[in-house]
């Protein structure tokens, strides 16, 4: 019977110590990123595995370093690239189907020139399938049209 | 069940009267009791974590006999294995179980290594040590903080999310993902650890034993949910190894069994840490047991982030996406938040392997649930799925 009663103050006891910290928690600062008004912080982003984007070549920024080898269409296990071969070397297709694509590093690793690399956008969203589909070839002079600016 | 009892599924047309509903319904009711209910919880039942589908037969609120139905979550990983070159097949690793894919890469990887007897580096070995034990706390974290949901206490797993967003982000510096992470290589890991990720893996392990203290006294010490869970569920040794039952539901029987000491793989042997078992075959010896691993996990971090040697983390020449695997069979088994994973790989020299075998800890943990939930009030028999700690894309594959 005594052990019954101390059984039972002691639970309620418990009860008391979780709401207590309940209430710390209540009135301590916010810990999440609210996105639109808040981003997260760029450096915990730098290795973060985002769409994949043509590294520059090092004399001219709005130009790939791809020599159209096709290793990367053929490591990739979703299919999800497509090169096509121009005049010389250089490809003058590249598509990219990011619906597919499950961020492996396949065609990273498999690269000879290093011309390909993960970028680190997180915000991107499209409405459709076919936005999608990514030219990389157009993202690269276009990013290097902003950087020239 | 005699002979007669089966019904092939064939045979019977949707609207033959009372045999309406699918297969498993119409099979589950003929062995039914007259004045007994049917329920149907899932395949879409928060309380059944994905997408698991429980078939009950109850006499008021008891549960007379339970039965899981599988299958929804198949995506045919081990086919996909006979299509893909192991270097391409590789990212799946990290989707059949996505609480806990480092071990899944492990696996997979460990086996190739086996059978291609390539020896990683001391470095990337100490790397895949540390990702995979922060990755071992994040899902029982995860788990913690869903099995109290399941017993309807919300906040918790706010607190848990908080822990595990801090693990997310520091295995995404060197993995680059949050979640389906594919982080191994045959023959070492894809990518070094910096000096942010030694100094937030240091920092996060002090952090994680206080948070540990707040778990037990907002949770563990909780009166309702110690009368919620005490004596629900008893699972004994023998029933547990019938079912081939590992991990934790094994070691809360009371047998201490785990792979990493019995048949230890890379370096595991040089560290110390203990195999907890017991206290108790019930619920709360299962929920205690794996708050206990959380400790575990967070020694072997600590010792090998203080003796991280330097070196290569890749050999060189490393089987790339048209490496062919050498003919032969191997198996490769590592211990997973869950239980025993294996991969049984056999290879006939051509480019893909010829058959991939994955075994998964949750398949067979879940095959307790029909025995163990007999006779148990319905929501227990919640709990007792809860503390089973499920991931049903590990089960279905
Ligand atoms: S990351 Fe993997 S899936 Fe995506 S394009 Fe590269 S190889 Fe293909
Ligand atoms: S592997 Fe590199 S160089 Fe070859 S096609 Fe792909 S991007 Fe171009």
């Amino acid at each position: 019977m005594i052990r019954a009663v101390w059984d039972n103050i002691k639970g309620l006891y418990s009860l008391i110590v979780g709401l207590s910290i309940t209430a710390r928690f209540l009135f301590s600062p916010q810990k999440t990123v609210h996105y639109p008004r808040k981003v997260v912080d760029p450096e915990s982003l730098s290795s973060f595995r985002g769409p994949l984007e043509l590294t520059p070549a090092a004399d001219n920024s709005a130009q790939s370093r791809c020599i159209s080898c096709q290793a990367c269409v053929r490591a990739c296990p979703g299919h999800c690239l497509t090169v096509v071969k121009g005049q010389g070397k250089a490809p003058i297709v590249w598509t990219y189907n990011f619906t597919l694509c499950c961020l492996c590093a396949a065609c990273v690793e498999s690269c000879p020139t290093g011309a390909l690399r993960f970028s680190h956008k997180v915000y991107m969203v499209a409405s459709s399938r076919q936005e999608m589909v990514l030219d990389l070839l157009s993202d690269l002079e276009k990013n290097a049209a902003v950087a020239n600016d | 069940m005699n002979a007669s009892n089966f019904i092939n599924p064939f045979s019977i047309r949707e609207d033959e009267g009372s045999f309406a509903g699918d297969f498993y319904t119409r099979n589950f009711e003929r062995q039914a009791r007259k004045d007994s209910i049917i329920l149907n919880l899932g395949p879409q039942h928060p309380s059944t974590h994905g997408v698991l589908r429980v078939l009950v037969e109850l006499d008021g609120e008891y549960v007379l006999r339970a039965e899981p139905v599988l299958g929804y979550l198949h995506r045919m990983h081990d086919k996909m294995g006979e299509v893909k070159t192991p270097y391409q097949y590789l990212p799946n690793m990290g989707r059949v179980d996505y609480l806990h894919p480092i071990a899944w890469n492990w696996a997979f990887v460990g086996a190739v290594e086996r059978l291609a007897s390539i020896e990683p580096p001391k470095r990337a070995e100490y790397l895949r040590i540390i990702s995979c034990e922060l990755n071992r706390i994040s899902s029982h974290l995860l788990w913690w903080g869903a099995f109290v949901l399941d017993l309807g206490g919300v906040t918790p797993i706010l607190y848990a999310f908080e822990e595990r967003e801090m693990i997310n982000d520091i295995l995404q510096i060197i993995t680059g993902s949050r979640l389906t992470m594919s982080y191994f290589r045959f023959g070492g890991v894809c990518a070094d650890c910096d000096s942010r990720f030694i100094k937030l893996t240091k920092d996060f392990i002090p952090y994680l034993r206080e948070r540990l203290k707040i778990y037990k006294a907002l949770v563990t010490d909780n009166i309702i949910l110690r009368r919620r869970l005490e004596g629900v569920g008893p699972m004994d040794t023998d029933i547990c190894l019938r079912y081939g039952a590992t991990g934790p539901v094994l070691r809360a029987s009371g047998l201490s069994s785990d792979t990493r000491r019995n048949i230890p793989y890379s370096l595991y042997d040089n560290f110390e840490f203990a195999i907890p078992a017991g206290p108790s075959n019930d619920c709360f010896g299962r929920y205690l047991i794996r708050l206990f691993e959380i400790e575990t996990s967070l020694q072997i971090i600590e010792q090998a982030i203080e003796s991280l040697p330097d070196g290569p983390i890749l050999i060189d020449k490393a089987p790339k996406a048209n490496y062919k695997l050498p003919a032969g069979e191997s198996y490769f088994a590592v211990e997973g938040a869950r239980g025993q994973i294996g991969v049984h790989l056999v290879s006939d020299g051509g480019k893909n392997p010829y058959r991939v075998k994955l075994r998964s800890p949750g398949f067979s943990n879940l095959s307790l649930f029909a025995e163990a939930a007999k006779g148990t009030l319905l929501a227990d028999a919640i709990a007792i799925l809860g503390s089973l700690d499920l991931v049903i894309p590990e089960v279905d594959r």
